[in-house]
């Protein structure tokens, strides 16, 4: 194969990759996600940037290191020639071991910061909502309305979970039956709920709108069905439909 | 064999580190208790490779970076020409294994013909020179 | 070279003509590595066929939304079995059959420590492998319950159907095979390596061989615990992973444990195939090979304490120590590509078909060792784990590894093992489609994991907006499908190749299983070069160019 047909598959190959996420255009800078939906997207969509542009770095130079030698120091197949058969080079090798042992260590503490933050607990969250995951819909609680104020969703008829803006809840994450996953794609959240365990979640909704949730971890035959969907309302709004909950509809 | 038993050995330590490390801040049993059994089943091989290094005392021909490939002439050792015995151990094994699900009767048939073939497997040279038919 | 006198079966010229019933007993009774090893490619890749038409009936029902020719239920045992067959009777084995084959050879063993033992492995694997497959014969169909079986939905209640057990105890009889070997190949390349093979002078491959064999000693014990903890469960009533007594984090903790030095037990031998194949195409030694060894080394300790990476969402598990440590175990393997780069640099590079399939591993697994990264860090993993991002990921990096460097190393010891070339016009098509269909099928996966399709979903909604990027992973996967079939025509057409009648065809072959005939003789060698490099053969054949030791 000729170096110029090299080079220019090398050059259609290198489009095709952002082609495909150039049907996202809006959301390009965020890179699939948006700012300020959540008090979880407030810690995680800069990490997210962060790690994709550290990334994209490394791997186009990486990328690049790769494809030098396939065109430059390419030989004939019938030429008996030897290149100079260098079998180590200390200071190059200790530096590409210190180098991404130095940015995995600055991935590391954003992560830590982050993580720190998103799965922090409080006393001071305004509202509780109890998560149950059946096989194969959601539970929904809101305590503070009382023990009846329960939605139940079907596969056929997905619940909603309506969640006040601007004001901290504790979701408490509980499943009865097998393992369920709690996801908000548009969050960046995700927790288990686990049959035998509590788990708790806390954040904030910081957009109005609606967005849909889906369970993520395998839980049998409707697993594809177990969907809900998240509606962030006014706090005044959110008042009115624990109200409306507490004479005890389904 | 230096470097053999200094890799479990190493290995070892490791997982010892990680264990006490995973422990201290805050690990849960499983892992605990897995990285540590690692490490005993890491540092068992490499104890066995280090005094069997020493009971041996000289540098192995492997081992020697100046050998000749004469320093390994002699016999190797004993190599099965071919043998039909792992094929019913590994079918006695299914049987048993098979017995778990659809009854004890049959895990019990598995158990003895798996007993049978690995006595048969373990034994298949142990047999006088002239009544040898392999 | 042994004792024992040996009707040789083999000679230069090709095989002796056998009738058929003394061929299927002559395997069937086989305690030659190299043959074991052939039983465990030609089976391990039906596996990957199988396998591979299972994930076609699964893209073929994602491509639109609707239902259209499987049920829930049918779709949660297709991909169950998917993963199944392409990690544990795929992937596992192949290695196995590469480390046959070839690790002897490259150490200058006549076979492996212990050949009976070996033969065994196999029937445990094949039988294992095809009891598990055998649920989908029952009533109830296979299991469904995904590769990763997690409890309660594992458990009798939630599972019920004997194809369920079948696929826990077949993969327990597997797994017996698979500790075996790990015992089997560890004692051969510490007891049988030829005079003048030491350790720093053993190939990468034979090396690698090694450390995923320790792996495996370390992991599959876990595994067969779980396993039998929960068929304990669903036979005979036991609680072991009762939700009531921690049973579930007890079981993601036991599977993880294992399932993580599971994926270095399938990337650290296809990585051992690539470091071989490069240096003979760059006609220039490995760089770095005492480093690359220490990374190795790096990967097999660290991957035992990484486990819990799998488990972030569940809330339950230690996010700083696991996350560090992930980060951590990325710096080594980031060091081998830096190797491989480095063996090819101002190298004299030819693109024969192996190194065309060493190029397109390069490239992939780059790409999903980044994903990787991005999943290593709890926020992220928050905002994309049990989605399509980690389908994508986990193929980039496993497919990118163990399919390509597969091909590769087929390509490469295709005359070792047969004596006879596969066409190289027909191997730079196979390459090429299936490089496409891959990247086709999987690069688009990424994105559709960020919008938010989780794994494992057998439908979605016409308004999801998942549609466009579903049918054009559908037509990647048919793209990638058919490009087995020049891999096929290359096999048949090539049956009666003329033989290549020189221990090495390529010319610089550096391990020594290029200083004997292609293919070898029963035990291996009829005579050996002196060793005095970890380039051996190459040292034989090109005297002139000198190797420097490591010691």
């Amino acid at each position: 194969m000729s170096r110029r047909t090299v080079l220019s598959r090398l050059k259609a190959l290198l489009l095709l990759a952002p082609l495909v996420f150039l049907t996202g255009c809006s959301q390009v800078s965020g890179l699939g996600f948006e700012e300020g939906v959540t008090s979880v997207n407030d810690q995680s969509l800069s990490l997210w940037q962060g790690a994709w542009i550290a990334g994209g770095v490394v791997g186009v130079f990486t990328l690049i290191l790769i494809l030098w030698p396939a065109v430059f120091h390419r030989g004939k197949k019938d030429d008996p020639s030897f290149p100079k058969q260098t079998q180590y080079n200390v200071p190059v090798e200790v530096a590409y071991t210190i180098i991404p042992f130095i940015i995995v260590a600055v991935l590391f503490y954003y992560t830590a910061q982050k993580q720190t933050v998103i799965t922090e607990k409080t006393t001071t969250y305004a509202h509780e909502i109890t998560v149950e995951g059946i096989q194969w819909s959601w539970q929904f609680g809101y305590p503070e309305a009382g023990p009846k104020a329960v939605v139940t969703g079907t596969p056929e008829q997905t619940p909603t979970l309506v969640v006040p803006l601007g004001e901290r809840v504790r979701y408490t994450l509980t499943a009865n039956d097998v393992v369920h996953g709690f996801w908000i794609p548009a969050f960046m959240i995700q927790m288990q709920n686990l049959p035998g365990v509590t788990n708790h979640l806390e954040f904030t909704a910081n957009k109005l709108g609606e967005f849909p949730g889906r369970c993520n971890i395998l839980c049998g035959r409707n697993h594809s069905q177990m969907l809900f969907k998240v509606k962030v309302v006014t706090p005044a709004e959110f008042d009115a439909y624990l109200e409306t909950l507490k004479g005890g509809q389904a | 064999m230096k470097a053999s038993w200094k890799l479990f050995g190493g290995l070892s330590v490791f997982y010892v580190l990680m264990t006490v490390i995973y422990w201290q801040v805050g690990g849960e049993e499983v892992g605990i208790a897995g990285m540590l059994l690692s490490a005993c089943l890491a540092g068992m091989v490499g104890f066995y490779v280090w005094f069997t290094q020493k009971r041996i005392g000289v540098t192995l021909p492997e081992d020697n970076l100046t050998a000749e490939i004469a320093d390994g002439a002699g016999e190797l050792g004993f190599y099965s020409p071919h043998s039909w015995w792992p094929l019913p151990v590994a079918l006695s094994a299914c049987v048993f294994a098979l017995g778990l699900i659809i009854g004890w009767w049959l895990s019990l048939i598995g158990l003895g013909a798996l007993v049978i073939s690995i006595i048969g497997m373990v034994t298949e040279y142990e047999k006088p020179e002239i009544a040898s038919a392999h | 070279m042994t004792t024992y006198a040996e009707k040789p079966t083999m000679t230069a010229s090709g095989a002796v003509p056998t009738p058929k019933g003394k061929s299927i007993v002559k395997w069937m009774t086989s305690t030659d590595h190299k043959t074991i090893g052939y039983l465990y490619l030609i089976t391990s890749f039906a596996w990957f066929l199988i396998g591979g038409i299972l994930a076609i009936a699964l893209r073929a029902e994602l491509a639109r939304p609707g239902m259209q020719f499987l049920s829930n239920e049918q779709y949660n045992q297709i991909f169950t079995m998917h993963g199944t067959i392409m990690l544990l009777m795929f992937a596992t084995p192949l290695f196995v059959g590469f480390a046959n084959v070839i690790m002897p050879l490259q150490i200058g063993a006549a076979d492996v420590a212990f050949p009976r033992l070996n033969m065994l492995s196999y029937w445990l694997y094949l039988f294992g492998s095809l009891m598990a497959f055998g649920g989908f014969l029952s009533p109830g169909g296979a299991a469904s319950f995904g590769w990763t079986v997690y409890a309660p939905l594992s458990n009798a209640q939630y599972s019920p159907g004997i194809g369920s057990d079948l696929w826990l105890v077949g993969l327990a009889i597997s797994g017996v095979g698979t500790i075996l070997g790990g015992v089997n190949f560890i004692t051969t390349i510490f007891t049988m390596r030829a005079p003048g093979m030491t350790m720093f002078r053993m190939s990468i491959f034979s090396w690698n061989v090694l450390l995923t064999a320790i792996l495996v000693l370390l992991a599959f014990p876990p595994l067969a615990a779980a396993l039998l903890g929960l068929e304990a469960d669903r036979l005979y009533g036991t609680h072991l992973f009762d939700p009531a007594n921690g049973g579930v984090m007890l079981f993601q903790h036991l599977f993880w444990f294992f399932g993580h030095p599971e994926v270095y037990i399938l990337a650290l031998p296809f990585f051992g195939i690539v470091t071989e194949i490069l240096p003979v195409f760059s006609r220039k030694p490995i760089f770095g090979y005492l480093g690359l060894i220490a990374a190795t080394i790096a990967i097999a300790a660290l991957s035992v304490s990484v486990w819990a990476h799998h488990m972030f969402a569940s809330g339950q598990v230690l996010l700083p120590f696991f996350s560090f440590m992930t980060f951590l175990i990325g710096v080594p393997t980031g060091v081998k590509f830096f190797n491989w780069i480095g063996t090819m640099w101002r190298g004299h590079v030819t693109f024969e078909t192996p190194m065309l399939w060493v190029m397109g591993f390069l490239v992939t697994f780059l790409f999903g060792g980044i994903t990787g990264i991005i999943l290593a860090s709890p926020p992220l993993d928050f905002a994309v784990s049990a989605s399509y991002f980690v389908v994508a990921h986990f193929h980039y990096v496993l497919f990118g590894t163990v399919v390509f460097a597969m091909f590769g190393g087929f390509y490469f010891w295709w005359p070792k093992f047969t004596g006879r070339m596969l066409n190289e016009t027909l191997g730079k098509i196979h390459f090429w489609t299936l490089f496409f269909g891959f990247h086709l099928t999987f690069l688009i996966q990424h994105w559709l994991g960020i919008k938010g399709f989780p794994r494992r979903y057998a439908d979605y909604l016409p308004t999801d907006g998942f549609t466009f990027m579903n049918t054009v992973s559908t037509i990647g996967s048919f793209l990638l499908a058919l490009s087995m079939i020049p891999f096929a025509i290359n096999i048949w057409i090539t049956r009666k190749a003329p033989m290549v009648g020189v221990d090495d065809p390529w010319g610089y072959g550096s391990s020594l299983e290029w200083a004997t005939s292609c293919p070898p003789p029963r035990h291996n060698f009829l005579s050996m070069p002196r060793i005095s490099s970890e380039r051996p053969a190459f040292d034989l054949h090109h005297p002139h160019i000198k190797t420097e030791g490591h010691e």
